[in-house]
Formats: structure tokens, sequence, C-alpha cells
């Protein structure tokens, strides 16, 4: 799930050396986060939110065939 | 050799099942054996229109090799650009490699696994790029989701990352299984049948809520008939088509 991020993110970015995927939780539950360079955040999230919320369906179909619960957040860079 | 031996088709006839099968295997009709799995079981995806199941069954090993590079159901005349034909054909398209590329990787990101083929669509142009993207495999009404929602994020998604690799905006269309096609044909009749009630009730009909490219499919069914108007209301994802009764 986290190499299915991965590569969506940096296919999509200006700048993928700069795309970093956390996964977090563990058993059922896992959060993964998403970080790119800042001027990148529009592209990865997409206008009201249309990109991200794309992505996060594949990724539910993913997260299911694994038999687990995914949520997607995209933050700001550190 | 791992050439298809039997194909399995849902259609709405028998007879649009075995054109369907025969085309993808790329054989005569007396080059495979028919049974009717199922001879009318109600729509898979809830419209009222019933649904045939046939089985071909190839009598002998066929000569023909690529079973992938099938001509897409969805399409009723050949492809105007080049058909892929694996090895008689060496002539790759670019384009159409990235395009699978891209549908063949997210894919297995996703744990599916699934046979691609992708063509030029017939309304592509040099300004407008339209590719069909064919998926075939077993297991794969997880794709297509509730209203097609995943495919459709699917294809968006798709479209993005290829249109990123080419500099170039390119609108993949993806169909899993012939669906699209199936439920534009099923979207069609229901479209005409809620108007004929709409014209003898005098009444509107507020359908489903339906994507965007689905409610389009309404409007123009519905564009030339004489007593009826249509019209979307509501936001989305709930949008949804209203066909009211022309006043006169």
């Amino acid at each position: 799930m986290k190499e299915l991020i991965e590569y969506i993110a940096k296919s999509l970015v200006d700048h993928p050396e700069e795309v970093q995927v956390r996964e977090m939780g563990n058993g059922s539950r896992i959060r993964i986060e998403l970080s790119v360079a800042k001027d990148d955040m529009g592209r990865v999230i997409g206008k009201g939110g249309k990109v991200a919320n794309s992505i996060r369906t594949l990724l539910r179909v993913a997260a299911e065939r694994e038999g687990k619960q995914v949520t997607l957040d995209v933050v700001e860079p550190e | 050799m791992n050439a298809r031996t039997t194909l399995e088709i849902i259609a709405p006839t028998v007879e649009e099942a075995i054109a369907q099968g025969l085309a993808e295997l790329g054989l005569t009709a007396d080059a495979v054996r028919v049974e009717v799995l199922d001879a009318g079981s109600r729509g898979l995806f809830g419209f009222g229109k019933t649904q045939v199941r046939v089985r071909l069954t190839v009598n002998a090993p066929a000569e023909e090799p690529a079973v992938e590079t099938a001509p897409a159901a969805s399409e009723s005349e050949p492809t105007p650009a080049p058909v892929r034909e694996a090895e008689s054909q060496p002539e790759h398209d670019p384009l159409l490699d990235q395009a699978e590329a891209v549908v063949s990787k997210l894919l297995h990101l996703m744990g599916l696994e699934a046979q691609i083929s992708a063509h030029y669509a017939e309304n592509d142009r040099p300004d407008r790029r339209v590719i069909n993207v064919d998926v075939r495999g077993d297991d794969l009404s997880v794709l297509i989701g509730r209203r097609s929602e995943t495919l459709n994020a699917f294809q968006y998604v798709a479209s993005l990352i290829l249109g990123k690799m080419v500099e170039q905006f390119i609108q993949l269309v993806v169909d899993v299984e012939g669906y699209r096609s199936r439920r534009e044909r099923q979207l069609i009749q229901m479209a005409k049948r809620m108007a004929e009630q709409v014209v003898k009730n005098k009444r509107k009909q507020t359908l489903e809520p339906m994507p965007s490219a689905e409610r389009r499919i309404i409007h123009l069914a519905l564009r030339d008939h004489p007593s009826v108007t249509t019209e979307s209301t509501g936001e989305e994802p709930y949008r949804k088509v209203v066909i009211y009764p022309k006043e006169d």
C-alpha cells in the first residue's frame, strides 16, 4: 500500500525526490502519511481534494485485498 | 503456449455474447463450441435488462497467438489507429505502451492481476488525446466499485500520471470486461423506458444518482425525444438526471 502511494505521488509531482510516505499503526488499521514539496501539494490534493480522494479510493481497494483499513493524510513537509 | 481455450462472456443477448467472444478470441464461429450458461439472469448491476452468460470453448489449439490484443468489445467498428497485434506487428506505439505500463503498474500495486490492452479511441484527436484501455481478468469487480466510482478514480489517476509523463493531458477511458459499454446500453434502454413513463403519467421522473459520464449518456439518449426534456440536479456525487414531460 505504501508502494502504491509512493508510485502515484512520485509520478504526479515536480520533485519526486521530496516525496515521503510513512506507514503507521499496526494490525488492521493503518494510517499513511504522504508528504511532498510545498509547491507539489496542489498536485496530490487537486481541486477540491479530487486527486487525493481518488488516490484514497484506490488505496481502499489495495487495503481491502489485504483485509485492512487505511486512511491517507497529506501533510505539509517539515 | 498459454492461449486461452475457454472464455466466458456476459452480454444482453446470446448473439451479442457470442459475437463479442469470437471477436476477442479472433476466431470464427466454427472454431468454438458454444455453451449457454445462463440464458437470462437479472442484470448484474441492478438494471432491469437481463443478461446472458455464454462460454466459448476453442475446438482445436488455435494458431492465433495473442489474446490480449483483442479489439475492444466497446467498439462496434475497427479502430482507425493501428490495432496492436503483438508479434505479428512489431510496430509499437510508444504512447499506447506507456498507457498500458501505467495501468499495469497501478493494478499490480493495488494487488490486482489483469490483461491490459490500449488503443486510440475513435474520438482521439491530436489536440485532445483519448485512449481506451481494456482491462480483462478475474475478480475485477472491486475495480469498478459502486456506481463505477472506483473505476472513475482509477482512470483519473492513471490519466494524470500518463499526462505528467508525456507532458500533455491524455484522457484514459478504462473499461473492465466491457463494463462501460454494457452499462451504456443499459442506461440508454432505461432512459427510453423512463421517458415513456414520463409521457404516459405526465409527471417528472428522477433517476438514481450517477457520475457525470453516465448522466451524459442519458441526456444524449433523450436529446431528440419529442415529448421529454432532461436536466441534472443536486450536488456531486449525488447529482441525478430528472426527466420532465415537455410542456405543450
